[in-house]
């Protein structure tokens, strides 16, 4: 087994800057025309509302503003945008997904519109696509048990992990994971994807969601779990002394980092600068202050208790084609984990 | 005597599409649109003008109920047939008219029928079941009274609109989640065990889920016993048969801890830092 050595731990909060500097830095909402005129929104739901209060806040501060939103399940809505395209039906202006597996199925069936360039350079250079921007990104980890373990006790490789003499916790049924199997799948093929299943289903305990992984291995009912890092950042803030800390696997999906995304349907001046929006300084501190996700464009500080992303190697995967959940569900259920 | 699943969802069947996919009560009423196969019936959008109906079904429903109970005393339960309290219950507009607005209310319908008909068929004495017999008439008139008063708040079209039954708020959400365990009560009421158990599956997992990170980092124990609640607690009572009453027991528990939660995050929200 490799032993980690890099993981400083949750105390060791990180105030850089993510991945390397940019040469365009975010820009300041005081820097942005207003913005004047109606929208239609689409917005998968997600993150406990607090994007509602992002959008809140951007009316409040465009009085001739207005923005119809449209809430629902994420999936749900990218079908119906799908839908209502086919059938003619005039639909939102922007979509704005909790992950980018539904992007990938608006942006597939041709409907996203290119976005331009200065807005897509603020993003991280593997963070740029044309006809999409993740906004916020979230990191899987291997959240344990400090009582007995340390970091270094922990595999660098996701593969390795059922091998190892750790108890485990995991949530197969969980959104989350299984956009993680799917990048497991696009990174080591179906048939090693198939095995990690079945040899984890023989030590993993299932749980119902990831917040339950987590709380189980704080209350250290198993060594190790599978979870986004969030919720290990919330327990720790509401319950610093808690025990439990995150590590991370080295440039595979144990470490995948899946994204918020936004897609323009119409390319007016309205709708870009909107979603210009999103990626200013202010909004992306935001939600990396109250809903701990992580900014992906250069200037902003990670939340509090996550190391920079430089200090981690999450794998290069199209986040877009995390959407072909079909053959992940499959896979699955042949292992047996479903 | 508790009677399996499939069983019940035969003998359900004559109504099988009348789930709605609305979520009830804002906090104890709500409006009753149809938005699904219209089996609901449009009387529900104006009950004021049938509640006269409401009222002669409810006496009608009591007369059935009380005829196979006198039927029961002197003929067995052979002769009482107590299978059809349910029939006759369905039979009934009324039925909509309280399940689209006061679903604790439905359950204990439910209940009480099913109260009545097992009583008979166990071979009870009758001075049990004609307890049973007048815990459901006091819960129809109950109930009746409260589609009297959601009649009039629909007159004055103060009943919210079915169609923004999506929480945009934490806090929404919690209530929306409260309102769903009333209908995994009413559903396990119905002996409807495995859409009973959906329901706390598909709203831990659609609406809980969602809310629980930020409920974490204010009280983390709280939201580990509600973890259990919908994972453990409420799955097993139902899964065990526990009665009505055990499972209401488990469900006010959790409402209970829910309204603390909901305090919880309206204290976080009014700390909450701006975006701009």
């Amino acid at each position: 087994m490799r032993r980690r050595t890099f993981v400083k731990g949750l105390s060791a909060a990180a105030a850089a800057p993510l991945l390397t500097p940019r040469l365009a830095a975010a820009t300041s909402v005081d820097d942005l025309d207003p913005l004047v005129g109606e929208l239609t929104l689409y917005l998968g739901r997600g993150e406990g509302g607090l994007y509602e209060n992002v959008l809140e806040a951007i009316e409040k501060r465009n009085p001739d503003f207005t923005l119809k939103i449209r809430r629902g399940p994420t999936a749900a809505l990218a079908n119906v945008i799908v839908a209502e395209a086919g059938a003619g039906v005039r639909g939102p202006d922007v979509f704005w997904a909790v992950d980018s597996g539904a992007i990938g199925l608006v942006s597939d069936a041709g409907l996203a519109k290119p976005l331009p360039t200065d807005l897509t350079d603020l993003l991280q250079e593997e963070f740029r696509f044309e006809r999409w921007a993740p906004v916020t990104g979230r990191i899987r980890t291997l959240p344990f048990h400090t009582g007995r373990l340390q970091a270094t006790n922990i595999p660098d490789s996701i593969m390795a992990l059922p091998d190892s003499d750790l108890s485990l916790g995991w949530a197969p049924a969980y959104a989350s994971f299984q956009s993680f199997v799917t990048a497991m799948r696009i990174l080591q093929g179906d048939a090693d994807t198939e095995a990690w299943l079945r040899r984890m289903d023989k030590r993993a305990k299932p749980f119902a969601g990831e917040l339950g992984v987590v709380m189980a291995v704080e209350r250290g009912e198993v060594d190790v779990g599978l979870a986004n890092h969030y919720y290990t950042l919330r327990l720790k803030s509401g319950k610093p002394d808690a025990s439990v800390d995150l590590a991370f696997t080295r440039n595979d999906a144990g470490c995948l980092v899946n994204a918020s995304g936004v897609l323009a349907l119409n390319n007016d001046d309205l709708t870009i600068n909107f979603i210009r929006y999103l990626f200013t300084t202010q909004v992306q501190s935001f939600l990396a202050r109250e809903a701990y996700e992580i900014p992906l464009v250069s200037g902003v500080n990670p939340p509090a208790g996550l190391p920079p992303l430089d200090t981690i190697s999450p794998p290069k995967v199209d986040l877009t084609l995390l959407a072909d959940l079909k053959p992940t569900l499959d896979l699955m259920r042949k292992a047996g984990v479903l | 005597m508790k009677l399996s699943t499939n069983t019940n969802r035969a003998a359900l069947n004559g109504r099988a599409t009348f789930f709605l996919s609305v979520f009830l009560l804002a906090s104890v009423f709500t409006a009753g649109h149809a938005t699904g196969s219209g089996a609901i019936g449009d009387h529900v959008n104006d009950m004021s003008a049938n509640i006269d109906s409401y009222n002669d079904e409810v006496v009608w429903l009591i007369g059935k109920v009380d005829v196979i109970v006198d039927t029961y005393e002197k003929e067995g339960a052979k002769a009482a047939a107590p299978e059809a309290v349910v029939d006759h219950w369905e039979a009934v507009d009324f039925h909509s008219a309280i399940e689209v607005n006061y679903i604790p209310l439905y359950a204990s319908i439910w209940q009480g029928l099913f109260g009545v008909r097992v009583a008979i068929e166990e071979g009870a004495p009758i001075d049990v079941v004609r307890a049973e017999q007048d815990k459901l008439e006091q819960t129809l008139w109950q109930s009746l009274g409260a589609v009297k008063v959601a009649a009039q708040y629909q007159e004055r079209g103060l009943l919210p609109d079915v169609e923004a039954t999506t929480p945009d708020s934490p806090i929404e959400t919690i209530d929306v989640i409260k309102q769903r365990l009333d209908r995994t009560l009413a559903k396990y009421a119905e002996k409807l065990d495995d859409e009973a158990i959906g329901i706390v599956q598909d709203t831990y997992l659609n609406l809980f889920e969602g809310i629980e990170g930020m409920l974490i980092e204010q009280d983390a124990d709280l939201v580990e016993s509600l973890e259990i609640d919908f994972n453990v607690a409420l799955p097993k009572a139902i899964q065990d048969g526990k009665s009505v009453d055990d499972v209401r027991g488990v469900i006010n528990t959790m409402q209970d801890k829910l309204d603390r939660c909901k305090a919880l995050l309206r204290a976080a929200e009014e700390q909450r830092s701006d975006v701009f």
